[in-house]
């Protein structure tokens, strides 16, 4: 070869080998204009309603009912504080007799860094679940409607490059219009970015069981390429009259690892093994324990988990207390479990854990089995919520804020997902955060 | 005549004209199926079905028979659990494909008049007749696909976006 035409193909192979690691998986042309801090985040929307009374300020019964002075710390895997010595109804066994082990050996908030006093911008669920999540509140924004304006998981696979099963939302339940987050109906973004959902306890639960679980396996290349042949030349002719569906975009190999994910599943359901918490007595136990399956299984880059059991509180504050103790334990579990159970996410996740709401300074009517008085959310005391990171680039032990000073606001958890992820630029441009949203690392 | 004799004879008047008032022939039932209106073309199709309506259609294209109310909610709720709908599609299809009672054309009959069978098809999922080309393009490629049984086309059909509008 002569030197001229040696040095042409090298060149053009120079140019190719520069241009070629911006063509992403997903077709995308450039990577994010931010830079990634770690690889993986997950966010735990804690926990239905939590009052700081009861979590962050450990004050147990003392401040919520009269005659009963007893305070204490009842979430021990997420915070230092010396457990209740009296009234202890939050455990196992008789009455709740029986406080939960503690997971983890040192508290998270030893781990990682606390912000004590956070403004909440909704007092409720759904409003509070879109500020996490969109990063903003929108007056337009009704309760059974998909979010407005649109959440992280669109940011992330629209200017992250991440694909579909990158980007998980596991709910514990459908209600509170849970099942309708995982994407916006916002025209630049919308359902071709959106995240996979999972209620795992309908997925694999009694329904589940009967209406999902004996799927007829097919031949992948005998008989299920013939038959997505033929779908596709069906939905092309339709195409034509300008109706289709929205779909959040899994490849066909996403697909068959999420059928193959499902299958796993129900084999490992029926055979009482999946990865739970050591207890698991309740719906966010229950979820958790699949959540976990999740990040096993596609190791994604954000996981969003929703718990929500302490909602019970509107009725009964006994239920509240012990669904409190049990979401502790289920981050704790979490946590652990990413650890020492997925190498490819230990110690390069970042795990942020805040309630989407708080709670009333004042109880409502309804007494519970323990004489105990019940709390709704709805007045500036339900405003006011913490919020928690630990993990890569997150200084530990470090507390930020207090009763009388409050720092950061809901919203900053979506910016810092954006930040740690690398589109922390493309979302700040966009606009659409709510007034005042910083990344909690741009607070420390 | 006395008061008593008139008012009975009265009586059985009115019972008598009533009876044969009432006395008519019961006609003889006839029951039918309504013939359905077939769209013209899939462009006629404007509405999404619902999860519910979907799967209650569905049911009833492969068993002939209606799902349960109590069944149709605990289908659509698992539906509503995940988050990719037409994996979810996908998903009950393949559970329904797999449930005693599908009642589904044999191959030798789908072979024996493929035409038909693809004109059936096409009105049992789409209420419309199929066009030249769509045969044309079905009869090629069951003909070519040695694998193509009617299951795997009424999955397509199934599962295709088409079948989700009316």
């Amino acid at each position: 070869m002569k030197r001229r035409e040696f040095l042409k193909k090298s060149g053009t192979a120079a140019a190719a080998t520069i241009v070629a690691p911006y063509i992403l998986p997903s077709g995308r042309l450039f990577a994010a204009t931010g830079s990634r801090m770690t690889n993986h985040v997950v966010l735990v929307m804690f926990a239905g309603g939590v009052r700081q009374q009861e979590s962050i300020l450990q004050r147990y019964l003392d401040d919520s009912q009269v005659g009963d002075p007893y305070a204490g710390n009842i979430m021990y895997n997420m915070l230092s504080g010396a457990a209740p010595e009296q009234k202890i109804v939050y455990g196992t066994g008789d009455g709740g007799m029986n406080p939960i082990p503690s997971i983890l050996s040192s508290p998270l908030d030893q781990q990682g860094t606390v912000f004590r006093e956070v403004q909440a911008l909704s007092a409720g669920h759904y409003g509070g679940l879109n500020s996490l999540l969109q990063g903003s509140t929108v007056t337009t924004q009704g309760l059974k409607q998909k979010p407005v304006n649109p959440t992280i998981f669109e940011y992330l696979r629209r200017h992250g490059g991440y694909s579909a099963t990158d980007t998980w939302f596991i709910g514990n339940n459908l209600v509170n219009s849970t099942a309708l987050l995982n994407y916006s109906v916002h025209q630049d973004y919308g359902a071709q970015y959106g995240a996979n959902f999972l209620a795992p306890t309908v997925t694999f639960g009694p329904q589940g069981q009967e209406f999902l679980s004996d799927a007829k396996v097919y031949h992948p290349e005998n008989e299920l390429d013939p038959m997505y042949q033929l779908k596709y030349f069906l939905d092309n002719t339709f195409e034509q009259y300008g109706s289709n569906l929205e779909t959040i975009g899994n490849t066909e190999a996403e697909k068959q690892s999420i059928k193959q994910f499902l299958e796993h599943m129900f084999d490992k359901t029926q055979n009482n093994s999946i990865d739970h918490a050591p207890v698991v007595d309740n719906n966010d136990l229950q979820s958790v324990g699949y959540a976990c399956e999740v990040m096993k299984w596609f190791k994604p880059a954000l996981t969003v988990v929703n718990l929500n059991s302490v909602d019970t509180c509107h009725s009964n504050f006994t239920g509240y207390l012990q669904n409190l103790h049990r979401a502790d334990h289920a981050v704790g579990h979490i946590w652990n479990y990413i650890q020492n159970e997925i190498p490819e996410m230990a110690g390069s996740t970042v795990m942020l854990a805040t309630p989407e709401c708080g709670r009333n300074q004042n109880p409502n009517a309804v007494l519970d089995e323990n004489n105990w008085l019940a709390y709704d959310h709805s007045d500036q005391n339900a405003r006011r919520v913490f919020n928690m990171m630990v993990g890569p680039n997150v200084p530990s032990n470090l507390s930020i804020g207090s009763e009388n000073n409050p720092v950061g606001i809901t919203s900053d958890s979506m910016l810092t997902i954006a930040d740690i992820l690398g589109v922390k630029p493309e979302v700040q441009n966009g606009g659409m955060l709510a007034p005042g949203t910083q990344s909690l690392f741009d607070r420390i | 005549m006395s008061m008593q004799a008139l008012k009975t004879s009265v009586i059985v008047l009115m019972a008598l004209l009533l009876s044969l008032s009432s006395c008519r022939k019961e006609p003889d039932a006839v029951f039918h199926i309504n013939e359905v209106e077939l769209y013209s073309s899939g462009g006629d199709k404007t509405k999404r079905k619902t999860n519910e309506q979907y799967v209650a259609i569905l049911y009833t294209n492969l068993f002939q028979t209606a799902l349960s109310a109590n069944d149709l909610f605990d289908i659509g709720e698992c539906i509503q659990s995940i988050g990719d709908k037409e994996l979810a599609r996908e998903v009950i299809i393949s559970n329904f494909m797999n449930k005693p009672g599908v009642i589904l054309p044999s191959e030798e009959d789908m072979n024996a008049d493929l035409d038909q069978f693809i004109t059936d098809t096409y009105v049992k999922f789409y209420v419309r007749y199929p066009t030249s080309a769509e045969k044309e393009f079905l009869r090629n490629f069951i003909s070519s696909n040695p694998y193509m049984t009617p299951e795997l086309v009424y999955f397509s059909f199934a599962l295709s976006d088409e079948y989700m509008y009316y």
